[in-house]
């Protein structure tokens, strides 16, 4: 158990950070980890799979975040359902203003962030990112693909010009 | 192994280090000889490394005491004790007797929650502190059953409570765990107020019997009908609560 647990510490920065990217909030974020420990802890004995512990704890994380956020996308469309208004939309400057790396990758949608992070930051297999997302490895690939092209591309301030005619 | 020239899949791969050694000697010297698409890859990779050193420093962080595995652990076994002692209860309750031992178990795995405490709420946020807001108030032409009638469909009829001199004055809708739930407040001359509340029924459709319960200075009558639940409430021991206990028929 002992074991266990150091092998956990170690990756426990990962999931925070994991956990902050796809929430982009320090405190929510650590619930999140909270949450996906908590599970991990329970279902050790029956659900814990062979292979990389570290991508078994990405996925619990990543599914609880899904779980989550279909939640609140709900009550937030029942509000503005209500109220007639929809807050949720991006400020436009905060899509204007893409110039570093970072910045672009915030912008991305959540699976394509998360791609990004297993794969170029985390050096995940697609195999491992394939069976955390429950998607062939080719989809997985041509996924990379469209999300490295839009992290290019809005790195690449090519959204600037899109964004500036509706600014009009 | 992979064909030449490279598709973009195997350039993500070449990338993400997920190639053999003899792909990635094919994959370099067919770069080498394709300027526009090395350019390309190297943007990639350029973009994954910027990725990784700004978010090296997250990995940096202080620990946070509340994640470790060790406290983790201890709060999922006090978690667990508390399911085992509720177990126990149930299990004594139900070899003292039939029917005590099923109300031990309505009195140890349900939630205190008694009927229409959302609309007890309601009433004292919005019809006494004044804290809500009404998003819908009844002018001149004022059509409240069509307001309610938006957001329900085929609820029962608003009671009709001008005889007691009591007139809706406005609305406001509401949330709760089952979706959308909307009250109405009756105004009478002396200012005097009481509130029609409806909501979907609770997590396991839980239809009410009609009934009756005060709750501190408050009074509520509630009832199920057309797939809703609802309540009217009004201050204790007030003439209008009177009525309402008496108005069989909402």
């Amino acid at each position: 158990m002992n074991d266990i647990d150091e092998q956990l510490r170690e990756i426990i920065p990962r999931l925070r950070r994991f956990a902050v990217s796809l929430t982009r909030n320090t405190s929510s974020a650590d619930d999140l980890v909270q949450a996906c420990l908590e599970r991990a802890l329970s279902s050790w004995g029956s659900k814990r799979t062979e292979g990389d512990l570290r991508a078994w704890l990405f996925s619990i994380l990543y599914r609880q975040f899904l779980d989550a956020h279909r939640r609140s996308r709900r009550y937030a469309r029942m509000l503005e359902f209500f109220t007639g208004r929809d807050d949720a939309q991006p400020s436009v400057e905060r899509t204007v203003i893409a110039q570093s790396t970072l910045n672009a990758f915030d912008q991305l949608p959540t699976e394509q962030r998360a791609l990004l992070l297993w794969v170029s930051v985390e050096g995940l297999s697609y195999k491992e990112v394939a069976e955390i997302l429950d998607v062939p490895t080719g989809t997985v690939m041509s996924r990379l693909s469209r999300a490295r092209q839009a992290l290019r591309q809005l790195s690449d301030g090519e959204i600037n010009r899109p964004s500036l005619r509706r600014l009009k | 192994m992979i064909s030449m020239p490279p598709g973009e899949r195997d350039l993500h791969a070449y990338v993400d280090h997920q190639l053999s050694d003899a792909d990635r000697r094919m994959v370099e010297t067919f770069l080498a000889s394709n300027p526009e698409i090395s350019t390309q890859v190297r943007a990639w990779q350029l973009d994954a490394q910027q990725l990784r050193a700004a978010l090296g420093g997250a990995l940096q962080e202080p620990a946070n005491p509340e994640l470790d595995p060790a406290v983790i652990r201890q709060r999922l076994k006090r978690q667990s004790r508390r399911h085992l002692a509720s177990a126990a209860v149930l299990l004594i309750a139900v070899s003292v007797g039939g029917f005590s031992g099923w109300q031990a178990r309505e009195m140890t795995l349900a939630s205190p929650q008694l009927p229409m405490t959302d609309a007890l709420q309601a009433y004292r946020l919005i019809a006494q502190q004044g804290l809500l807001p009404a998003d819908y108030k009844v002018g001149d032409d004022g059509d409240i059953q069509g307001w309610l009638d938006r957001y329900f469909t085929q609820a029962n009829r608003l009671p009709d409570l001008s005889s007691a001199g009591f007139k809706p004055a406005s609305g406001r809708l509401l949330s709760t765990e089952q979706g959308a739930a909307a009250m109405v407040v009756y105004e009478s001359q002396s200012g005097q107020k009481v509130s029609f509340y409806v909501r979907p029924p609770g997590p396991k459709n839980y239809m009410l019997p009609r009934g009756s319960r005060s709750d501190g200075e408050l009074q509520a009558e509630y009832w199920s009908g057309s797939g809703y639940n609802y309540a009217m409430v009004s201050p204790a021991d007030t003439a209008a609560a009177q009525m309402l206990r008496q108005t069989v028929q909402f």
